[in-house]
């Protein structure tokens, strides 16, 4: 079996869950968020800032942060795994991969902290 | 671009009004419109694998029935998100 050290985690099979949960919890995050701007009509700074404010919704956001890096992590590099490859890119592959997935996980976690920090500033 | 609406709009009444005048702006809804496509598109796609994955939809004639019902409810929330923001 040949062995990464660029995933996730330790198996393909971790990371084949890894996805599957992440999404269902985006799913669940983004559904909720839609539902609740379409049925909120001439929604006010108060009512907003209220809504984020809450415990729950903090704790929910913050799982959806989570689930969000992961499920950008694993699938980006599945796509650079994928299609940046010795036959698509020649020797020059696995710098290009590299850098590739060296640059997806500075956007995920620089996504994350900024996300971290709006929900901490309320 | 949807972090720094959220950072804006709840940072303060006036950051809120802001964000809520950019959404009046055409080329914003245009934007955020093509935004909100792309995910219902990936949701239900998504959605339709988490499927897959109980074993339902797998033989080819599954698969390629699955697809068109994906592309068939995509365009329909594609559409009914397009009326809802514009």
């Amino acid at each position: 079996m040949v062995t990464n050290v660029t995933n996730f985690s330790r198996s393909g099979l971790y990371d084949w869950m890894a996805q599957r949960v992440s999404a269902v919890i985006l799913a669940a995050y983004t559904l909720f968020l839609l539902g609740y701007l379409f049925f909120s009509s001439d929604l006010s700074y108060a009512e907003w800032h209220g809504l984020f404010s809450s415990t729950g919704m903090r704790i929910f956001s913050l799982l959806a942060l989570v689930a969000l890096s992961v499920h950008a992590w694993v699938g980006m590099w599945t796509i650079s795994t994928d299609y940046l490859t010795p036959m698509a890119l020649g020797k020059l592959a696995t710098v290009v991969r590299f850098l590739f997935q060296a640059a997806c996980g500075i956007a995920m976690f620089a996504f994350f902290v900024w996300g971290v920090q709006i929900l901490w500033g309320i | 671009m949807l972090l720094s609406w959220l950072d804006k709009s709840l940072s303060s009444e006036e950051g809120f009004e802001q964000v809520k005048g950019y959404l009046a702006s055409p080329l914003v809804k245009l934007v955020a419109w093509g935004l909100v496509s792309a995910l219902l598109y990936h949701l239900v796609a998504g959605v339709r694998h988490l499927i897959m994955d109980t074993g339902i939809g797998e033989t080819l004639e599954g698969g390629t029935k699955g697809s068109k019902i994906v592309i068939g409810v995509s365009v329909a929330l594609i559409l009914l998100s397009g009326v809802w923001i514009w």
